[in-house]
Order: structure tokens, then sequence, then C-alpha cells
């Protein structure tokens, strides 16, 4: 059953509708991502990215339409999914070290209360060594830098083995060593096969690291591969006119 | 420096106080993580009238009761008003808290000794702890500990990034209501013997002390565990000496709270130093990064 899932969509949304308490706030979302994939998600702020994500992870509810994930609900396919938060939507002052944020990743492997065991902590020590942080394990969390956190919540993801991840704006306040770093461990990552999907506002990043990009803005204008998606024509329109071409052929966005 | 707790009455007054020290140094690292100190605040104060109705009911033995089921009512009511998103206000905590407080004075000046009755709920007991309340906090500091124990790895991910909890596939509502409910057992455990009001600062200031001296959360319940016992001792002491030496009086309980602030205080210069110490370390750190990364 297993291999079934496998060699089946890993995403698979069709018409669906997503929001909160019977509101919808995105909608007409298709999508379609085979195992080792590359999803960026564009649009503006409030454009429904972090709504999709969430709902991926099962966490909001699907209001029409029928979605699987990894050949299950959202919900049941939660155990092999990975979900790297925005690093500012945590307490920096929360009394954690970079190693026991990782060991978080294996909580659910580890269960309520038995004890870590050497392949825990062997899983995070790779995980940390992956990003470049191995030193920084007894490191405060807090004293990190922008940066640092979002390697450290993705080596927690990573931790966590799963075999879709899912990244809210991983590039957000993140210095160019720490993309650089993230970057490459996320095509480590889809080369053997995880499936990614990720929100972010640059579209340099999409251009480079997506093969697929999917651009929303309360309902999904376009799908498919950077060169078709990204162009002035959809970004405009989804943007509410606020796109700019550059000479490169590439599109720039700015901000109103 | 013993001797006084050589006497009965002081000595079962030392032990309630280190039931308490081994419950509120963990459960306190966790009231003040989740910043759940009005949160607390408000459960001292409803516990109050379940104390009252359950004195009116059964004396003494009855205050356990009514105290156990206003706690866990009033653990379930704040867990279900933060999950609205109404508590983002702490204006309807302090609706709830103010309320059932009311209720609890209307009810307790019906009786004849009003005033006196009303401090023994407010400000607790210490020196008049009986033997058979002692096992009761024990029986409380058992179940505590154990759900603290079974639940502490799924709190702390809760806590510290309740998104990121949810997706790893925690109920966050649950451990929202298991933690006030732990909480609220912490209240019932401590109300006879150091009062509704009391208690209070032993749920929010040995966390808050701790922090100043280290940033692990383990550590930082010893910590707490310990500056209570120390507290207990000192306080204890200094209202025997004060009462059988110099003929003043100083209430027991109060004395325990005024030692655990004054701790406080005196660590708080300490807190100062290891936030200065730290903002240095930022800097250094993005200063060796790139170093390393490229190393």
């Amino acid at each position: 059953m297993d291999d079934v899932a496998v060699a089946d969509a890993a995403v698979r949304f069709t018409e669906v509708s997503v929001g909160y308490h019977g509101t919808p706030v995105l909608t007409d979302v298709n999508l379609e991502l085979v195992p080792g994939q590359r999803l960026a998600l564009i649009g503006p702020n409030g454009a429904g990215k972090s709504t999709l994500i969430k709902s991926i992870l099962g966490l909001v509810p699907v209001l029409a339409g029928t979605s699987t994930v990894l050949g299950r609900t959202p919900a049941q396919a939660r155990a092999r999914t990975g979900y790297v938060p925005q690093t500012d939507s945590l307490d920096a002052d929360f009394p954690v070290t970079a190693g026991q944020v990782v060991m978080m990743g294996r909580y659910r492997r580890i269960g309520w209360w038995r004890p870590t065991r050497n392949a825990d902590r062997r899983a995070v020590h790779e995980a940390l060594d992956r990003l470049g942080l191995a030193d920084h394990a007894r490191t405060h969390f807090g004293v990190l830098s922008g940066g640092q956190r979002q390697r450290v919540l993705l080596a927690r993801a990573i931790a966590a083995e799963p075999r879709l991840l899912l990244l809210d704006e991983p590039f957000n306040g993140v210095d160019a060593v720490s993309q650089e770093a993230i970057v490459s461990v996320l095509r480590e990552l889809s080369a053997v096969g995880t499936t990614l999907v990720l929100s972010t506002h640059d579209l340099t990043v999409a251009h480079e690291l997506a093969d697929a990009v999917c651009v929303l803005n309360g309902r999904q204008w376009a799908v498919g591969p950077p060169d078709e998606t990204l162009t002035a024509d959809t970004l405009r329109r989804a943007y509410g006119g606020h796109a700019v071409e550059l000479r490169d052929g590439r599109t720039v966005l700015v901000e109103p | 420096m013993i001797e006084p707790f050589t006497v009965p009455f002081m000595g079962r007054a030392l032990a309630e106080l280190a039931l308490l020290a081994l419950i509120c140094g963990p459960v306190s690292v966790f009231v003040f993580a989740r910043r759940l100190s009005f949160v607390s605040d408000a459960l001292t104060h409803t516990v109050f009238p379940g104390v009252v109705i359950g004195f009116l009911a059964g004396g003494i033995e009855g205050i356990v009761v009514g105290a156990l089921v206003a706690g866990v009512v009033t653990a379930v009511v704040l867990t279900l008003l933060s999950r609205g998103g109404a508590l983002s206000d702490d204006a309807s905590t302090a609706v709830v808290l103010t309320a059932m407080f009311s209720i609890g004075v209307v009810l307790v000046s019906r009786r004849s000794s009003y005033t006196a009755d009303l401090t023994s709920f407010l400000f607790g007991r210490i020196l008049t702890v009986t033997p058979r309340q002692i096992a009761e906090t024990a029986v409380l500091a058992v179940v505590i500990l154990g759900l603290l124990l079974f639940s502490a790895r799924a709190l702390i991910f809760r806590t510290f990034d309740p998104a990121g909890a949810a997706a790893a596939g925690f109920r966050v509502a649950w451990l929202d209501l298991l933690l006030n409910i732990i909480v609220a057992l912490v209240v019932v455990a401590a109300v006879r013997a150091v009062g509704t009001i009391l208690v209070v600062a032993l749920l929010i200031v040995p966390a808050a002390a701790a922090r100043m001296l280290t940033t692990r959360l383990s550590l930082m319940a010893v910590i707490g565990t310990v500056l209570i016992l120390v507290a207990a001792y000192g306080g204890l002491l200094a209202s025997w000496t004060a009462s059988v030496d110099y003929g003043i009086s100083l209430t027991s309980a109060s004395a325990v709270v005024l030692l655990l602030v004054l701790a406080y205080l005196l660590l708080l210069p300490l807190g100062a130093l290891r936030s200065r110490h730290n903002r240095g370390r930022i800097v250094s750190d993005a200063r060796r990064s790139p170093h390393e990364l490229v190393g």
C-alpha cells in the first residue's frame, strides 16, 4: 500500500476551496505534484499562501473540492509531512537550545514520554550538520541570527525525515550565507524524492529553485513551470498592477 | 535554627511548604514560558467561590472538593475563551476573575465570622495544617508531577511553536486545557496553606527568578523549587523569631512570599548582566558564521 502511495501524486488538489469558519480564503486551487517536485507559492501578502500550506497539513479545512496528500487525507498524511514555520512567529526569548529545537522534529517518533534514543540524537546531529550548525547544538535559540534560526527550523523538519516538506517564507530576513545553505539542502532533499512546497516573495528564488510555480491571490491565477507562470501579465493580474518586466525577460515586483 | 521546627505545627508547616515547593517549581516554569501569569491569577481568584461553597457545605474538609470543582470549571472556561480568540483581550479574563471573586465575597459575607473566614481563605492558615491536609497535598503533588512528566515534552513544543506542534500532530487545544488544569490543581493544593492570593506568588516568582540564573528549562524548575524551599524555611523562621523573641506578629505565609520576592529582586541584576552578555554573543556569532560555513 505504501508503494502505491509513492507512485501516486504527493499532493493532488482538485477544484479546492480553503478557508476558516466556512468562509473561503482561497478558491480554484488545482495542484498535482509528483514526488521530488519543488513548488513555489507566489502572491502578495494575504493572498492565501500560508492558508494553502496549512490546508495541505490538514490544519485549515478544505471547504470544497477533493484533496489528497501522499495518497491520503491531509490530516492522515501529517505523520510524513514536515513543516517549517516563519521564524518570526516564534518566541525568541524561549529558553531552548538549537539542539532541543531540532529534537522537537523527533517528538512524533519518540512519543509523549519515552526517553530519547541514540538514533534520535544522531538524527539531530546530522540535521544540524547538514545546515552547517553542528557547533551550535548547545547555543540558545534566541541568540542565533535570523538566518541561523531558519536553518535550525529546517534542520528540525529534516530530523523528522518527511516525504513532503512545507516551508512558509523560508527566506524572509535571511542572510545570503543562510539562504545558500537552505537552497542547497532543499535541492538535495528534492533529488532524493522529497516533495517541496514553499511560499516566497522572492521571484528570483522561485525562478532558480522551483520547477513549478503557483500564483495566488484569493484564487489560483496560474500554475505551471516558472517560465510560463512568472510572466508580467499573470503577475500584474494577481498583484493588481504592481508588476514590472525587466530587460532580461525576468519579472520583478514593485510593492505599492 | 532547626529548633523551632521541632515544634509539631512548625514542622508540619515546613513539610506542607516543601511539598508545594516540589510542584510549584516545575509548574511555574510553564506558567512563565506560556506567559500565563494573568491566567494563573484569574484561576486563584475563581477558585475562591469554590472554596467558600465547599466550606459552607462541608466545613474545612469540603474546601478541597469545592476548590477542585471551581478550578477545573475555570480551566475549561478559560481554555474555551482563549480558543475563540476572546482571551487575546485581557478584559474577558479580568471579567471572569472579578465576577467569580465577588460571588465568593458575597457568599462568605453571609457568615457571622465574616472577616476571620475571609482572611483565612485569602491568606491561608499555614500554621494549622493537619497531617491529613499534608497527605492530601502529597496525593495532589503526585498527580500534578505525574501529569507534568507525562506531558512536558508536548507542552514545551506547544509553548515554543504552536503551529509547528499542531503540524506535528499534537492537539494544541487539549494541551492548553491540560496546562490550565495542572495550574488549577496547584491552586487547589496550595489554597488552605497559603490562601488564594499568595499562591499566585508561588506560581509566578520562582521561574521568573530562576530565569535570571539559567536558560535551561529543567534547571529553572530545580532552582525554582530550591528558592521556594529557602523562602519557606526563612519565612517560617522569621515569623517564629519575630513573635517568640520580639512579640511582633508576622504572618508566616506573607513572610515566605516576601522572602521569595526578595530573592527575585536580588537576582534581577544577574539577569541584566546575562542579557547584556547574550547581546554580545549575537554580534560575535554574526561575525563568525560566514567563516564557519566557508571553512
